[in-house]
């Protein structure tokens, strides 16, 4: 019980935080980002050591007010969920030191922060909660945070964003509220563990069936799987810099795949069918994003629909249900965690220092934007699968998996958006980093420190991933932490039997 | 050490092509001290090239695929690294269209990779051999040679070549392109086709095939250019004709000859552009109708530049004769399995092979002899020749082309080539001995200065250039430049058809992709109508489909 007291504070901290900030900072100038930075300092450092203690102690549960689940909230750490801490409170925190320049620009800071850490608070929540209905409630925190915030800047099109996004994310939400009553109906437990122990020896039957296909369309909204992913080329591109990083970085990741990974390997348990779908809706996010993205002018738009065919990947891999796969689509979870938050920060940059978004009005930046272009062709080669960047491995990783199983055409199809990818980042840097300086950028400024400093830390780790991941890949990769993660969605069913124990 | 061992090895045909990598690279560096002196972002450059320089090592040197696939596509992003030092206005759009070439079928690489995974389960090159009985292993061996095929620039993926020629500096151009590249790619073709895959009759007939339409479509495409830089862009892509054509053909000579012609191209294409990169330097332009007359401003240059020429066109002595000749053997070999393919490979051949001498002869014309241009007519200060950076690798160049070709027994192919095959001994048809035959022609070209010393004795008369009657001299309006001698090429009834699309780069396979995708995008783009409902109504079917597939 004492041992597993560090997983709570991750919903306790941002909470704290958000609740602080509104509280104190209206009075104080500066304190609102001071307080930002420590906050999510101490998340990520305590993302880390909880990768430590699940190290050393293997799962931790909570039991939220001590009352034990079933009947009480459970709250679990596991190797999925001390990866995804970790991917998550890291992009927050390179979010929040870019934040501290670029949101100078907006008049009400501490609106800022504390819808920020309100949004982290639900994403943290989801990840750690071993509760489904809890899970909802934190989803839904997040969620809402996310429009308001989407709708920060109270222009015209950002509102019509947030509108369109608060519609389409309360519809998904809601499918996903009608799976969980269905499931409490069937099994009268809310426990994720325990409801994985019913349905395992119930057997898969229609309101399962139903179920599932509840949870794909409400946690495949929230991911922006196509044809349910309408919403996020207006939402993500509408928002200020870093809450579009945040959104493609961290947010669909953490309340739609991490929902999906837990829910369908650990608590329904994958099926054949389940895993066909998973992979052809996949790939069909994949070919339709990347092929969208390409027609883009808009930078940060180009990002949102590259992000939608990114996460294409991400679930195929999943999807295929094989060790690699899993393994490949985390790894590329995170790394497009990483880069693409690079790059939203880098369309930040450019806009900060320019005032445009549009393709057609830059060029030559490289000369004027040394860091920024640096970085931005950084996260560009490495979301295009150029090695020795991040992104390469995770690539090679999901084709080999899906070549393995047997699955030759989504493999082809993985290689054939790699090379769309691959030319829509090139038009990017084409466009605004490389020909000749128009004559209206020629007192264009390098951005400040903290946003320097941020993107410099993002392309540094897509970097060094990179090459870890290569001398890993090369030597053999079974003491990865990302592998730890695999581990527990391979487990499948068998893991409420494991958390089950724990808690007892 | 065991790993070690996995992930390197040093064989002969490693150490071969990766002893020629160095020495093209320390010459590049050296000539790169003149032609890119005075230029911003100097220190980037030459960091730039030292990568590359290690990464094909890598590339060579690797036994594991996941290693070389790894250096091989870092290697793509430094030729759009490098190519973006260029200061044309077409330079971004150019080194975009080489990266993305390339690193497309790199992709596809990596499906290969995938699939010899599968099948052989194992990455490491020594240990795996696979048969070419499943359609599988076809498509592996395809997937792999696109990636060859890209890099070293034959058809279908030779677009970016060219554009990259006239694009790109001309160091640049003659390291990667023109050498390295090609090493490297004819590198990795050999090592699929002789190490990872038991080839059988049906492929060796496609890459001859591919070789053979590489030559020829090249070559005429070369015949028209205007520009230096590019016509001998085109050549660099109908040269790897002959490679991909002595490789396919199956047979020890056959792939030695590819392999020693690998090696001579990398030798006189490489001089070429650097010859050519030391007129444009001087002068500013690389467009064949404003030079001309050089020969006597920049004598070393010229002679290098003919020899080279000399080279490529497969005139003996020099080394590409010998390799040329050794290609043509391996195709008449090709005759034992009983079918007459091998007339119609051996007549694109040395049809290219004429070709590529009627272009160079336009080319030398244009360049260095004819008259200088009006634009050209400098003050005499500009008579002198390039610095000796730039000339000492030029003059290595040609006189490895004189050496290779004269000593071509007893140094490449004895000391590279065949270690590199292990074969001990090779059989000949015909009698060719360099030393003799080297022997006979300065023997004739004695004769010949004598004959003419002799002749200029007897009574001659010399007069002033005259066309139609009229002395050029006195119409200064008229000039000869060179590049309208095969215009009529162009002018030939199905030719001019095929001239007119290839000018709209309908057999570019990066337009087509761009078309293709582009399509697929206006189809995508009317559906996302940024109307709420329609989106909703998607989700809701989206819901339906699967509800209906699941609960069926």
């Amino acid at each position: 019980m004492m041992k597993g007291s560090i997983i709570p504070l991750f919903v306790a901290i941002p909470l704290a935080g958000a609740f602080l900030t509104s509280f104190i900072g209206k009075k104080i100038e500066k304190l609102p980002d001071g307080l930002g930075l420590f906050t999510s300092f101490i998340l990520f450092v305590l993302s880390l050591s909880a990768v430590r203690l699940y190290n050393i102690h293997g799962i931790l549960t909570y039991s939220v007010g001590g009352w034990r689940p079933p009947v009480g909230i459970g709250m679990v750490l596991d190797g999925l969920t001390a990866f995804m801490l970790v991917t998550v409170n890291f992009v927050a925190f390179c979010i929040v030191i870019y934040s501290i320049n670029y949101m100078k620009k907006f008049t009400s800071k501490w609106k800022f922060y504390t819808l920020f850490f309100l949004m982290l608070a639900g994403m943290n929540g989801v990840i750690i909660t071993g509760d489904i209905f809890n899970l909802f409630v934190f989803l839904e925190i997040a969620s809402v945070a996310s429009y308001a915030l989407v709708a920060f800047g109270t222009e015209r099109h950002e509102l019509e964003a947030a509108f369109k996004y608060a519609v389409m994310g309360t519809v998904g939400s809601l499918f996903i509220l009608l799976g969980i009553a269905f499931l409490y109906g069937y099994t009268s437990t809310l426990n994720m563990a325990d409801m994985g122990n019913i349905l395992a020896t119930n057997g898969i039957n229609n309101i399962v069936l139903m179920v599932s296909v509840l949870f794909l369309m409400g946690f495949g909204l929230k991911a922006a799987l196509v044809p349910f992913h309408a919403w996020l080329p207006d939402a993500h591109p509408s928002a200020p810099a870093p809450i579009s990083a945040m959104l493609s970085g961290v947010l669909i990741k953490s309340l739609g795949i991490y929902a999906i990974c837990r829910i369908f390997y650990n608590v329904i348990g994958i099926n054949p069918v389940m895993s066909s779908m998973l992979m052809f809706l996949g790939t069909l996010s994949m070919v339709i994003g990347g092929l969208l993205a390409l027609r883009q002018w808009d930078l940060k738009r180009l990002l949102a629909y590259s992000s939608i065919s990114q996460v294409g990947y991400i679930i195929l891999g999943i999807g295929l249900g094989t060790p690699l796969g899993i393994l490949g689509g985390l790894f590329h979870l995170f790394n497009h965690s990483v880069f693409k938050s690079l790059l939203f920060l880098n369309s930040g940059a450019i806009e900060y220092s320019t005032g445009t978004r549009d393709l057609r009005e830059m060029g030559g930046l490289a000369q004027r934007m040394p860091v920024t272009s640096t970085t931005g062709f950084v996260g560009a080669m490495s979301i295009a699968g150029i090695p020795p960047f991040s992104g390469f491995w995770s690539k090679l990783i999901i084709i080999i998996a899906a070549v393995q199983a047997g699955r030759y055409g989504y493999a082809f199809l993985a290689v054939l958006v790699t090379i769309l990818t691959l030319a829509m980042y090139m038009k990017v840097i084409k466009y605004a980093f490389l020909g000749n300086l128009q004559e209206k950028w020629n007192k264009v400024k390098e951005i400040p420190f903290f946003m320097k400093l941020s993107m410099g830390i993002l392309a540094f780790v897509c970097l060094v991933v990179g090459l870890v991941a290569g001398m890993a890949f090369l030597t053999g990769m079974d003491q990865t932490f990302i592998h730890r993660a695999s581990e527990t969605l391979l487990e499948g069913t068998r893991y409420a039997g494991i958390v089950l124990k724990e808690i007892k | 050490m065991n790993l070690g061992n996995e992930l390197f090895k040093f064989d002969a045909l490693a150490n071969f092509v990766g002893i020629f990598i160095t020495l093209f690279s320390l010459l590049i560096v050296i000539y790169s001290f003149g032609f890119m002196r005075q230029r911003k972002g100097m220190f980037q450059y030459y960091i730039y090239i030292i990568l590359t320089l290690l990464a094909s090592l890598g590339v060579v040197f690797s036994n594991n695929l996941i290693l070389l696939i790894v250096f091989w596509g870092f290697l793509g992003l430094l030729l759009y690294l490098l190519i973006g030092f260029g200061q044309k206005e077409r330079t971004p759009s150019t080194a975009k269209k080489a990266f993305i070439i390339i690193g497309g079928t790199d992709a596809l690489m990596l499906l290969g990779l995938a699939f010899i995974w599968k099948i052989a389960g194992s990455l490491t090159m020594d240990k795996i051999s696979i048969a070419l009985n499943t359609k599988v292993a076809i498509w592996t061996y395809l997937c792999l040679a696109a990636g060859a095929f890209a890099k070293a620039g034959a058809m279908p993926f030779h677009t970016w070549v060219p554009d990259t020629a006239e694009d790109a500096p001309t160091p640049v151009t003659a390291f990667l392109p023109a050498s390295l590249d090609k090493l490297l790619g004819i590198y990795f073709l050999a090592r699929i086709t002789l190490d990872i895959f038991q080839m059988n009759g049906a492929m060796n007939t496609l890459l001859m095939g591919l070789g053979s339409f590489t030559i020829i479509a090249a070559v005429m495409m070369a015949l028209v250019q205007h520009d230096l830089k590019r016509l001998l862009g085109y050549h660099a892509v109908s040269q790897v004709g002959y490679m991909v054509l002595g490789i396919g053909t199956g047979n020890p000579i056959g792939i030695a000859g590819g392999l020693f012609h690998m090696l001579n191209n990398t030798i006189y294409k490489s001089c070429l552009f650097l010859g050519g990169g030391a007129v444009e330097k001087r002068t500013g332009t690389t467009d064949l109708d404003k030079l001309g007359g050089f020969a006597k401003i920049m004598p070393v240059t010229f002679v290098t530049f003919l020899i080279a020429s000399l080279a490529i066109s497969g005139v003996p002595p020099f080394n590409g004769f010998v390799s040329k000749w050794m290609v043509y053997q391996g195709i008449i070999d090709t005759s034992k399995d009983g079918s007459y393919l091998w007339i119609l490979w051996l007549v694109a051949a040395m049809f290219g092979s004429a070709l590529t001498l009627a272009s160079f002869m336009k080319l030398v014309h244009a360049v260095f002899l004819g008259q200088r241009s009006k634009e050209q007519k400098a003050p005499s200060d500009n008579r002198k020749e390039t610095s000796s950076s730039m000339l000492i690798p030029t003059v290595t160049l040609a006189s490895l082309c004189v050496i290779f070709g004269v000593f071509a027994y007893q140094i490449p192919l004895k000391l590279f080539i065949f270690p590199s095959l292990k074969m001990t001994d090779t059989v000949f048809y015909g009698i060719w001995s360099p030393g003799l035959a080297t022997g006979l022609i300065i023997v004739g070209i004695v004769v010949g200065i004598i004959i003419y010393l002799l002749g200029t004795v007897a009574k001659t008369r010399e007069t002033e250039i005259f066309v139609g009657g009229e002395i050029v001299k006195e119409h200064p309006e008229m000039r000869l430049s060179g590049t309208e001698f095969y215009n009529t090429i162009k002018e030939m009834g199905f030719l001019r058809t095929i001239y007119r699309l290839a000018e709209k780069k309908v057999f570019d396979i990066y337009d087509i992709g761009k078309t293709i995708t582009s399509g697929f995008n206006k189809v995508l783009g009317t559906l996302h109508n940024g109307v709420l409902p329609t989106y909703l109504a998607w989700c809701l079917l989206g819901m339906i489909i699967l509800f209906f597939i699941l609960l069926r």
